[in-house]
């Protein structure tokens, strides 16, 4: 062992309650006001908060000088239902009407595409999910990255996945698909042309094996 | 040598040629993704020590190989690099498929972004199944090739054929079979020698369908 | 601090020569490409740098070689199939890459794994990590030209992979962990085994840091090379031992509440605070040594009973969004699940420790000499499938 190195021995902070996440909402409401819309916390467990998309920026802005200076991710999401279906349905059984109906998740929205990111506080061990509504028909929110460098490559990705824009952003090139790539892979509406071709063999994993009864509440979960 | 290339080589003296090229095979490691950890344990470690079988994993280019491993999921950006590779090796020249993914695409084969099978861009010899397959695999994948090299004819290939063996050559020439003849595919085990007209087609390790 | 006239001297005599240099010797820009296949970027990533004689002035890697589209396949996958996807994220600690999304669906679902599956399945995480860091250490001598270091690597790697198969019947892909607990219990003299390969790790640590880390080619080939700043390196999301050997003490096992068994047992967080290479390096080595202790105790605490809780036979789980992330061998990996009351999740983000770990190279690459772009980039250890998904 060399001498120039440190080593933590003393115990890890208390676990952060809900009561600090609390605080964690209402010092952000304070720091941004109108523009956090909802916020949501699951007991013991985890927070979120919405913000709107103007405010995306300021928020962030705001979650770094409240402590939170470690990127997690930043992503987007797609909640329309997807048209295709999951690709795993009985080819013989009754078709289902598709559900079109577009349905956000914790703490809601307006939008069919968001954009949510984590940071996280390496102080007081908490992390936080913040979430924002993106414009349908002009779907740009401001950068990250001149905030926190690590979401360049994020933002990168959630450009060229969901075709989410972001103003401010150095360099929005493709990162991973071939520049010639047409459609954005991560929205629903994006088709897996192989599932079309030929149907998802793996259907027979959900049927009963041959040797078992068919009892909903087996010791085996597994169906792989 | 033009003897080979009209096909005039006494066959003892092209068994030696292809034996002799069979044993100092060296290969290029086109490592892609998981497969290549285990391709790289077969051809680095200990335990399994490639070199016992005449097999080099050496070459610092693809210029000096003679054969590929292509070992892992070849994705659509990838796919004009492996192709560019393969033109880069010069003949005679040979390709294993190590690998699910590099076979027909494997656990990806609905991605929008993976090419389903490296045999779509160049011509594979060996298909070694597995996800990945252990290395003990891919030694019975390279024993094949060598089985193959041994008995292909080198003068069928440089007039541009496909890959034909040598008994099958002779068969041709004696009458025996159509040059087009009906071609038997079975379940191969390294013990027993080829027949005459079996297996020009691509190898299967296992001997299963790749799907 | 106050120079001699002699070291004055030297340094006028530098600072001349420097001068001298770009005068006389004009360079002109050169690009550099490294990669897609090179032996130095553990896969197939590229890296294109512009060169102003021997410096780095620009760098930028350019992933996506092995893009397979994981988000996108999760969505048309059952939850217990989705396992099967994750395994081949980060290859080299495949069972690592199952646990932080079984616990994510089992939160959604509100169910927990009984004791013994959580113990085993923090064994399985640790031996997960030897394995995939006792690789890193072999290849830290390749990059540098040593080759001993990688023979010894993959020889001791094998007990582990041995261990792995012996429980779950596959040797890089296992496919064990189940939402509820795993898929087996372990085999019959499985632990014993366990204990003499443990030890076997411990040498084997031990000539590594005799051969390698005590060697003088390579401390000065690492030391002081390639230093990321604590700010910085939070700023770009770094974790795992990168973010550690930066100084900051964050470690995921310890500093969150997961159903898993590092509470139960004694070790240590390693930090360093130099920031360089040889810091990253040294932080590998002892979490190396950190896992088989953590094996070594958790043996013996194996609890009884069952390993698999009550679950449907056809997992349907519960609307909801969980994130869950765990301290994997390359870093922080979390999966941020949203269901819709689905047999499948509806979306599944992928943070991946080297995604973050590799958006740093531009930054830190930018001035440094070109022999040094290989070891920052080893020691910064990514691997592709982790960066690009």
């Amino acid at each position: 062992m060399s001498d120039d190195t440190t080593t933590t021995e003393d115990a890890p902070a208390a676990l952060p309650g809900d009561g600090l996440r609390e605080g964690i909402v209402d010092d952000l409401r304070a720091r941004i006001g109108d523009a956090l819309v909802d916020s949501h916390i699951a007991p013991n467990d985890d927070v979120w908060v919405r913000v709107t998309t103007a405010g995306w920026r300021p928020a962030g802005e705001a979650l770094k000088a409240a402590g939170f200076t470690y990127f997690c991710f930043l992503s987007g999401i797609d909640w329309m239902p997807s048209p295709y279906g999951k690709g795993e349905d009985d080819p013989d059984a009754e078709p289902v009407e598709p559900d079109t109906e577009i349905r956000q998740g914790v703490t809601g929205g307006e939008t069919r595409l968001q954009v949510f990111a984590r940071v996280t506080d390496l102080e007081r061990h908490v992390g936080i999910t913040i979430k924002a509504d993106v414009d349908d028909d002009a779907p740009v929110v401001d950068s990250w990255s001149s905030l926190y460098a690590g979401a360049n490559w994020h933002e990168r990705e959630c450009h060229e996945m969901f075709g989410i824009g972001f103003n401010g952003h150095p360099d929005l090139r493709n990162m991973y698909l071939p520049t010639e790539f047409e459609g954005y892979p991560l929205r629903k509406d994006f088709p897996l042309l192989a599932r079309m071709v030929k149907p998802w063999p793996g259907i027979v994993d959900v049927e009963p094996m041959p040797a078992q009864d068919d009892e909903d509440a087996g010791a085996e979960g597994d169906s792989s | 040598m033009g003897l080979v290339d009209k096909g005039r080589l006494p066959a003892p003296l092209t068994k030696l040629f292809n034996m002799s090229r069979s044993y100092s095979l060296w290969v290029y490691q086109w490592g892609l993704a998981c497969c290549a950890i285990e391709m790289g344990a077969a051809f680095g470690s200990p335990r399994y020590d490639v070199m016992r079988l005449g097999v080099i994993p050496l070459p610092a280019s693809p210029r000096q190989a003679d054969f590929v491993c292509v070992s892992g999921t070849v994705t659509d950006k990838m796919a004009p690099a492996v192709k560019r590779l393969w033109e880069q090796m010069p003949e005679p020249k040979y390709a294993i498929s190590m690998g699910s993914c590099a076979n027909c695409g494997g656990p990806y084969w609905d991605s929008y972004s993976v090419t389903k099978g490296v045999d779509q861009i160049l011509p594979v010899d060996i298909y070694v199944p597995g996800c990945p397959p252990r290395p003990e695999a891919l030694l019975e994948g390279i024993v094949l090739l060598q089985q193959r090299i041994k008995n292909e004819d080198m003068a069928a290939k440089w007039r541009g054929d496909e890959f034909t063996t040598l008994q099958r050559t002779r068969a041709v020439e004696a009458g025996e079979v159509d040059r087009d003849g009906e071609l038997i595919a079975e379940t191969h085990s390294i013990s027993e020698d080829p027949t005459p007209d079996a297996r020009p087609e691509p190898i299967v390790v296992g001997g299963g369908p790749i799907e | 601090m106050s120079l001699t006239d002699r070291q004055q001297l030297s340094y006028i005599a530098s600072q001349a020569a420097d001068a001298r240099l770009n005068v006389e010797l004009e360079t002109e820009g050169m690009t550099l490409n490294i990669g897609p296949q090179h032996p130095a970027t553990h896969g197939t990533l590229r890296i294109i740098c512009r060169l102003d004689g021997e410096q780095v002035i620009w760098a930028e890697p350019s992933a996506g070689y092995m893009h397979r589209g994981y988000e996108k396949l999760t969505e048309v996958r059952t939850f217990p199939q989705v396992t099967t996807l994750v395994n081949r994220i980060d290859w080299l600690g495949s069972f690592a890459n199952e646990v932080p999304f079984i616990l994510a669906a089992e939160k959604l679902m509100e169910i927990e794994a009984p004791p013994r599956a959580q113990v085993i399945r923090t064994i399985l995480f640790e031996l997960s990590r030897i394995a995939n860091v006792s690789l890193f250490l072999g290849d830290l001598g390749v990059q540098m030209g040593a080759v001993t270091p990688v023979f010894l690597a993959f020889r001791d790697r094998e007990y582990v992979l041995n261990l792995i198969e012996g429980a779950t019947g596959g040797r890089f892909h296992p496919n064990f962990d189940r939402i509820g607990g795993l898929k087996d219990d372990l085999p019959k003299g499985w632990i014993d085994e366990t204990r003499q390969v443990v030890k076997k790790l411990m040498q084997f640590c031990d000539t590594i840091e005799d051969l390698l880390f005590g060697n003088e080619i390579f401390q000065s080939r690492m030391r002081g090379i390639g230093v990321i700043p604590a700010d910085i390196a939070k700023d770009y999301g770094l974790s795992g031992p990168n973010l550690r050997a930066s100084g900051v003490d964050w470690d995921l096992r310890r500093d969150q509440d997961l159903p898993l068994a590092w509470d139960k047992v004694d070790w240590k967080v390693w930090t360093h605070p130099d920031g360089d290479s040889w810091a990253r390096c040294w932080i590998r080595l002892q979490e190396t040594r950190e896992a088989c202790k953590i094996v070594e105790q958790l043996l013996d605490q194996i609890p009884a009973g069952p390993v698999m809780t009550k679950v449907p036979r056809i997992i349907k789980v519960p609307a909801g969004e969980a994130w869950v992330s765990t301290e994997n061998p390359l870093g922080e990996m979390g999966y941020y699940v949203v269901s819709k009351g689905d047999l499948g999740p509806f979306r599944v983000k992928i943070r991946s420790a080297s995604f973050n770990n590799i958006s740093i190279v531009p930054w830190v690459l930018k001035g440094v000499y070109v022999p040094d772009v290989i070891t920052i980039l080893a020691s910064l250890y990514f691997i592709l499938g982790d960066i690009d998904r």
